[in-house]
């Protein structure tokens, strides 16, 4: 009776599933048939409704499951069994609990918004119903990440949230450069992706040998949670620690490359080429916090061996580090909230690898609702400045754009740690976790280490969320209007400038006899139907102009969720306790259960004056420099920066030369191996055989027939052969 | 054999006759031949299922087996029979060959022989996974180069002559090796039995007591290798795989089509079907040498098809990379690397033959396969680029898609062999083959995107138009399985299962405890324990209520680490 809320899950898989095939294959019918103005309106609704759907059967659950006594909220429903092999057994099963679930409302809820908005913001778009075809199949994908009880249907996530990302990023495949980024975040990530299977593997061999693979009586499902979980303690009895560290810290390689940790983070700032609200949704709200969620369902395992833990606080400490420091260099509005989105990755792992799992996903929950504010904030002003995604042409866009403005300045306060909005609540509590943690590697105090570059991230990124929105909204002046010249172009251009109408070659292929090619009649026709879109530049007599309802209400029911929404999931849903009933591994450092203790305490709390400083510390850096107007330092002419903005332009080099020497490596072996296969084996190959010498007098007298004079031989000798075959078997069966 | 032809039989002999009856109607009427070879190689297709359908998934024996003297004073038969083992690729051998017989419509050179070629090569084909003789394993084996290598030589591009020469010679002379091997093992059974005989149940029956190899010093090791490298060079793995992208290369597409999807299988099938259960010990010997050979090719197949300008010789090389997945997974000597490995053949059939596919699609259109004449081919073609996409990500291993659920079970097979520190494998290997899994990654986007994204240079491609319904159609075929064998594998590995198990015990038991083909009460449970049974109930399942007597212990996995002591 209660269970049969559960069952309804398999639609919150299903909804987004449905809306993806009926996107791929009826988008272009419906498109042609009913005219793009309508049609666009119906298949964005087609879009939007799938995911709202699955929201709302997702919040009815998750009040079922709260309703349920803490320690049994968990449900493990199963469809079919996947692969079976021998004694394994991976089920295509989902595990309904509070960490899915919570994850689920992120994915199904910040997913509406996005859809609602990208239905105006690529209202425009040529190919409006393969965006929301991709679109709507990743949610699928990301769903099944969260929800699958093991981790063989997680790494089916895994990489579906990947292919998904790919197809996203090379949206606008007639610029190369996109191709190129979405080429880099899907290998990039499949780096990642080494690691997380090699790591899954080991946990199989060590749970397969350790719950005994005789098949009587042992739980089959080696990959599963519910089985794989509870025996970390007798693994790692059985193996020691460092066969189980070498596992977990295999998972966290995946986990970097998903959530773009140092150095797996390159992929990231390029995938900024994909339109803005995929930027919002994958690569801010949810893709990129996968990390965090597998850490999360593995806590366990971490937590049984701090080495792990370590490696993680370590690489989260230089992700946030080198985000931060990076985000001064850009220019680019995308580039600085990628680069914050890269930073505060790195701390939400910071929190995880002293063991706070939980404020990792408070943090993921938080961030969620500011970044994807901040990103389609963002794209909203892209919008207003037609496409031109340089901030020094920004300026005084408050005036213009005021929903816009207002919301995103709700973001950029809650991203900085103002005291008491989302943002700051979740900050805090990792700035108490890694001070309170005892974690030490060799002597090294890796907690303090987390707390120390924590702090000073926190006064990095009030500095700079200032500045990008100092210049964007007020400074002075409005620098379009000053500049005309300078028209820097992003990415985000997502108009069709490739119209090569008469310029059509011939083919001369002969006669088309099968009709492949189209005749100079139906070309005329072609170019006829082709609009001939005209793209608006930004000059002096640009004047920006505020978004669609259907863009700004998403923004501001992000704002709103930016607000109260770390307060609400700290008090309201009471996130430590509800994430521990999943089997994530909390610390208790004290009870703090209602609103006016926590004050009192809060106010008496040095960690809370310590944010808070912080915050006006970074606040009052951006104030000066940018309020009034642009500095020459960070203006046009960039000849004119400090060094230190010069290298952070380049990401200090780290991009440029990773990413170019491993293509150039790869090139160099390839050619090599190219050259040894050619030259070598062939050169052997060829010797051996007496080919190449005796080759020039083998195909003259071959040519004239004699091959195929031995084939008919041959095979008259197989078709006597076979009907002596026939022959004997017919005598057998007469006998 | 109880009278008359067997349906295994039939099923081969569809083709035959197919093949000479195409050959008496006269060159001019090139419709009528085509219809007829789509009409054969449908009917071969459907015959197949019907094996398919009376096949019995619960034991290991070899089913259906029709046997007839056939030159009995050197013990040679003819011999047939399926088992798990053979059993997906015969119906993959029918399956690829009709569909590519549709395809094949665009072929209007000399269609006679051509389409009489394709039938011959299917029929051999499908005799080379049912022999049981190993004789008769071999006149199919050899009878599938002729018309494969016609086909390159009459239909195939321009440097047609060195690639058709070259993998004739190339793998007929490597197949002598196989054919000696053949000869001494029926010696040395006339020497120990007074028999002779190419029946691989009869020699299997006395390698599985012991006594066939019983003082023989390193002859087993000997023939080992003698069987094995035939078989190595037709997989291909390196270093014999350079015949495989010249004849790739220059092959028409249905040939590429069959050459990746079922001929390379050949090399495969037969370490299954030889090298382990004819060569316990030296199988065991020799692990690891296979293995690094496979992690080697793996990784080299992958770097040099990074760097291929032909479309078809990266998706060629990229098949060096797969099989070399195939082997790893095979030689890993465990229940999950091998049922990998094995499953990792049929998807590399149906991936690398749509790519075959669909690269030869569009090279009836524009005759071109260099990289540098392609580009911005998905506004032109939107519909022939998703399907290019779907086909491409399956080869990249996609979970969900086909190819991964083979990839990450012979890995994982690998990797549970290498930890637990069996048959001197490195833990190394699994972490070196992962890497190819990256690769796969940077070679296959990177062809996508050189042929389908940025704006169109070349102008002829201007004027293409998309891909026709029925073209559509062919290809939703291949996606059809890809998507199938992805979300539920379970249809293909279910059937392999014993036969892989039974496969596997006869390589790693000891002597004495391993199965055989001729014991017919030997059976595999479904915990993995090889019993002697009593009876069976009628379909074919065990009945566990009459008795069973277990003959040796599961042995799926290669270590098993009981729990330490609690202190």
């Amino acid at each position: 009776m209660q269970d049969d809320i559960f069952k309804l899950i398999w639609w919150v898989l299903a909804l987004p599933l449905f809306g993806f095939l009926f996107q791929a294959l009826m988008g272009k019918l419906v498109i042609d048939n009913l005219g793009p103005k309508i049609g666009r309106t119906m298949m964005g609704a087609f879009a939007v409704l799938p995911i709202l759907g699955s929201f709302a059967i997702a919040a009815n659950i998750t009040a079922a499951l709260r309703a349920l006594p803490e320690d049994g909220r968990s449900r493990i429903l199963t469809l079919f069994e996947w692969i079976t092999v021998g004694n394994l057994s991976i089920p295509f099963e989902v595990r309904v609990d509070a960490l899915s679930m919570t994850m689920v409302l992120i994915i199904t809820g910040i997913g509406t918004l996005i859809h609602l908005y990208a239905t105006g913001y690529m209202s425009e778009e040529k190919d409006y119903t393969r965006f929301f075809t991709y679109l709507n199949l990743f949610v699928c994908a990301m769903l099944l990440l969260v929800l699958g009880n093991n981790l063989a249907l997680l790494f089916v996530g895994w990489e579906g949230v990947g292919v998904c990302s790919y197809l996203l990023i090379g949206f606008w495949y007639k610029d190369l450069n996109n191709s190129f980024a979405a080429n880099k975040a899907f290998i990039v990530n499949r780096i990642g992706d080494w690691g997380l299977s090699l790591g899954i593997f080991f946990l199989m061999f060590m749970a397969a040998t350790t719950l005994g693979v005789t098949g009587q009586g042992s739980d089959p499902r080696w990959l599963s949670y519910d089985v794989l979980l509870p025996n970390i303690g007798v693994m790692l009895e059985n193996y020691g620690h460092w066969p189980l560290a070498a596992a977990a810290i295999l998972l966290f390689i995946g986990a970097m490359g998903k959530s773009a940790q140092f150095p797996l983070y390159l992929w990231l700032p390029d995938a900024m080429a994909g339109p803005t609200p995929v930027s919002a949704l994958i690569h801010a709200a949810t893709m990129v916090t996968s990390g965090v969620f597998l850490l999360n369902r593995m806590s366990p395992l971490f937590e049984a061996v701090p080495v792990a833990g370590a490696v993680v606080v370590i690489v989260g400490c230089i992700t946030a580090l080198l985000g931060a420091l990076i985000a001064f260099g850009q220019t680019d509005i995308k580039k600085v909230l990628a680069f914050s989105t890269v930073s505060q990755l790195g701390y939400m792992f910071i929190a995880c690898g002293v063991g706070a799992y939980w404020v990792g996903l408070f943090h993921v929950a938080t961030h969620a609702f500011f970044k994807a504010l901040l990103f389609l904030g963002s794209g909203a002003v892209i919008h207003a400045m037609a496409h031109n995604q340089d901030m020094r042409n920004y300026g005084k866009l408050s005036k213009y754009i005021p929903i816009t403005f207002g919301t995103m300045t709700i973001g950029w306060l809650a991203i900085a740690g103002f005291p008491f909005l989302s943002g700051a609540f979740s900050k805090e509590e990792i700035l108490l976790e890694t001070f309170a943690s005892k974690l030490n590697w060799y002597g090294l105090p890796i907690g303090l280490i987390g707390f120390g570059v924590a702090m000073l991230v926190a006064v990095l990124t009030a500095a700079y969320m200032t500045r990008m929105t100092f210049m964007t909204f007020f400074s002075g002046e409005e620098r379009w209007k000053l500049i005309p010249a300078h028209a820097g172009h992003g990415h985000d251009d997502h108009h069709d400038h490739d119209h090569h109408h008469g310029d059509h070659g011939h083919h001369d292929h002969g006669p088309d006899v099968h009709n492949f090619f189209y005749t100079d009649a139906e070309m005329a026709e072609i170019a006829k139907r082709t609009p001939h879109e005209h793209h608006h530049d930004l000059d002096e007599n640009h004047k920006p102009h505020e978004v669609p309802a259907t863009m700004w209400i998403p923004l501001v029911v992000l704002a709103a969720l930016s607000l109260v929404g770390g307060g609400w999931l700290f008090f309201g849903v009471q996130l430590p306790e509800w994430l521990a009933s999943a089997g994530v591994v909390v610390h208790h450092h004290e009870e703090i259960k209602s609103i006016p203790y926590w004050i009192q305490k809060v106010l008496a709390k040095p960690i809370f004056w310590a944010a808070t400083a912080a915050f006006l510390l970074g606040v009052a850096w951006g104030y000066a420099r940018y309020f009034k107007g642009l500095p020459e330092k960070d203006g046009v002419d960039e000849t004119k920066w400090t060094g230190f903005q010069k290298a952070a332009s380049k990401q200090f080099g780290i991009d440029g030369t990773l990413t170019w020497g491993s293509i150039n490596l790869g090139k160099i072996l390839g050619d090599i191996s190219m050259a040894f296969d050619k030259y070598v084996i062939d050169g052997i190959v060829n010797g051996l055989g007496g080919l190449s010498k005796g080759f020039g007098n083998l195909f003259r007298s071959m040519q004239t027939g004699y091959v195929r004079g031995y084939a008919v031989l041959m095979q008259i000798g197989i078709v006597a052969l076979l009907g002596y075959f026939i022959y004997i078997t017919m005598i057998g069966g007469a006998n | 054999m109880t009278g008359g032809i067997g349906t295994i039989t039939s099923t081969i002999l569809i083709p035959f006759i197919g093949a000479l009856l195409v050959l008496m109607v006269p060159e001019e009427f090139k419709k009528a031949i085509k219809w007829m070879t789509l009409v054969v190689t449908g009917g071969a297709f459907l015959a197949s299922l019907a094996v398919l359908n009376v096949f019995n998934q619960n034991t290991f024996h070899f089913q259906m087996v029709e046997a007839a003297p056939w030159i009995p004073q050197w013990g040679i038969q003819y011999k047939v029979g399926l088992d798990g083992v053979s059993i997906w690729l015969f119906v993959l051998t029918t399956l690829l060959t009709f569909l590519s017989a549709i395809f094949s419509f665009y072929i209007d050179k000399r269609p006679k022989v051509y389409f009489s070629m394709l039938l011959f090569l299917e029929a051999a084909m499908l005799g080379v996974f049912v022999a049981m003789d190993m004789i008769l394993f071999y006149t199919f084996f050899e009878a599938t180069l002729i018309p494969m290598a016609v086909m390159i030589f009459v239909w195939g591009g321009s440097n047609r002559n060195y690639a058709a020469i070259k993998f004739f010679i190339y793998t007929f002379a490597a197949s002598i090796f196989l054919l000696l091997g053949m000869i001494a093992m029926a010696k040395h059974h006339e020497a120990l039995t007074g028999v002779m005989t190419f029946d691989i149940t009869a020699i299997q029956a006395l390698v599985a007591s012991g006594k066939f190899w019983e003082g023989t010093g390193s002859m087993q090791a000997i023939l080992f290798w003698a069987f094995t490298l035939a078989l190595i060079v037709k997989c291909p793995m390196f270093p014999f795989h350079t015949w495989l992208p010249d004849a790739h290369t220059e092959a028409p597409t249905a040939g590429s089509m069959i050459l990746a999807g079922v001929l390379l299988k050949m090399g495969t099938y037969g370490m299954l079907r030889f090298s382990l259960p004819l060569f316990p010990e030296a199988a065991m010997q020799a692990t690891p040498i296979i293995m690094w050979l496979a992690v080697v090719g793996i990784l080299y197949g992958a770097i040099v098809a990074t760097v291929q300008p032909d479309v078809k010789r990266l998706v060629a090389y990229s098949s060096v990379a797969h099989m070399g997945f195939v082997v790893f997974g095979i030689f890993s000597l465990n229940q999950m690397g091998m049922m990998g490995g094995a499953y990792q053949q049929l998807n590399h059939g149906i991936s690398t033959g749509a790519l075959f596919l669909l690269i030869g699609l569009l090279y009836e259109r524009t005759h071109t396969r260099e990289f540098a004449k392609m580009g911005g081919l998905k506004a032109q073609m939107p519909i022939y680029s998703a399907l290019f996409l779907l086909v491409m990500l399956s080869s990249v291993g996609l979970p969900g898609m086909n190819g991964f659920v083979g990839e990450f079970l012979a890995l994982a097979g690998g990797f549970y062999s290498a930890a637990a520190g069996s048959f001197g494998l490195n833990i190394v290997m699994p972490f070196l083959a992962g890497i190819g899994v990256i690769l796969a990654a940077v070679y296959l986007l990177w062809m996508f995107q050189k042929v389908f994204y940025g704006p169109i240079t070349n102008p002829d491609l201007l004027r293409l138009k998309d891909l026709k319904p029925w073209e559509i159609g062919l290809v939703g075929v291949f996606i059809l399985f890809i998507f199938w064998g992805g979300l539920y594998p379970n249809t293909f590995l279910k059937p392999m299962e014993k036969s892989i198990a039974a496969a596997r015990m006869m390589t790693i038991n000891e002597p004495g405890l391993r199965p055989t083909w001729t014991e017919a009460r030997h059976e595999i449970d479904d915990d993995g324990h090889l019993v002697e049974i009593t009876t069976r109930k009628s379909d074919g399942t065990i009945d566990e209520t009459a008795g069973i007597r277990r003959i040796s212990d599961n042995r799926l996995y290669t270590a098993i680490i009981p729990p330490k002591e609690s202190r």
